[in-house]
């Protein structure tokens, strides 16, 4: 699994790596480098995805819509950048680099949630008990359309 | 196990309904290339993986998976809410209204409900990421 050995030839942003004298019959798909260029919180969420080397849309869509900044969408964007490092994480787990990001933007995280959850409610049930009542039910659920509208 | 955080992973917000976008867009909920199948795909396959990056990986993709689920139900619950007869009436949705109505039901756009003859587990770690790639191909 671990695929950092020495390269000599950097490859560009949409490129990765595949091993030397691999086993015949079984598919390959290139290895993503360390270091890899990253976009901002708020682009990621936009673009829907933190690489701009994994950018790769729908060829009707070359530019993903902006994303209009309001306090749930900062920190939409700063749990996407925490999931997407994770995602990477999970198959570069000696990337230091990688995991300081991950350490710096869940820190963020966790401050805009703790921040959001006291202005507009709890976010995981289990914050309900931090209220002076249980305020899980209070309205609006996400598939509605109208936690943007506050 | 699951927690669940009361937010969308995207925003969603449409102001106008359309049930024929509707009927189309259901197919990303319950349909063979929709979210349905990607999260119990990666979910049911973690479990006979042999290295704990793949356990990993395949948890947390699943796991999005389920996010990007409800995105997809949101879109549909926004697209068909207050809708009249005559809008009902006169679109491909109709067939959809009659058993769901403004439920959201797991089924392909031509109206076969979802199954798990979408998704492939093998329980053999090249087999199963084999079956991601093309899956995963197929939903773009």
């Amino acid at each position: 699994m671990n695929q950092e050995s020495t390269q000599q030839t950097r490859c560009s942003a949409n490129q990765g790596t595949l091993p030397s004298c691999a086993p015949l019959a079984v598919p390959y798909v290139p290895f993503q480098q360390t270091g890899s260029a990253k976009y901002s919180a708020q682009e990621a969420l936009s673009q829907g995805t933190l690489f701009p080397g994994l950018d790769l849309p729908f060829h009707l869509m070359t530019d993903g819509a902006e994303v209009p900044k309001t306090p749930l969408t900062e920190l939409q964007a700063l749990c996407f950048v925490v999931t997407e490092l994770g995602l990477y994480l999970d198959t570069h787990k000696n990337d230091q680099e990688a995991f300081r990001l991950f350490q710096k933007y869940a820190a963020m995280e966790q401050t805009a949630r703790a921040s959001y959850e006291e202005q507009y409610g709890p976010l995981q049930q289990t914050s309900a008990a931090a209220n002076e009542c249980y305020t899980w039910l209070c309205e609006p659920w996400p598939w509605n359309g109208q936690q943007e509208a506050e | 196990m699951f927690i669940y955080d009361k937010k969308l992973e995207y925003p969603v917000k449409i102001r106008n309904s359309n049930p024929r976008l509707a009927s189309v867009i259901i197919s990303q909920y319950g349909g063979p290339d929709g979210e349905m199948s990607a999260s119990l795909r990666y979910l049911s396959q973690r479990y006979a993986m042999p290295y704990p990056e793949l356990e990993g990986l395949l948890t947390d993709i699943g796991t999005e998976e389920l996010a990007h689920l409800e995105i997809v139900a949101s879109i549909v619950h926004q697209l068909t809410r207050d809708l009249t007869d005559e809008q009902v009436e006169k679109s491909p949705f109709a067939t959809y209204f009659v058993d769901h109505t403004a439920g959201i039901y797991p089924t392909t756009a031509s109206g076969f409900p979802w199954s798990a003859a979408f998704i492939g587990v093998k329980g053999d770690v090249i087999c199963d990421l084999t079956e991601d790639m093309a899956a995963d191909a197929a939903s773009l």
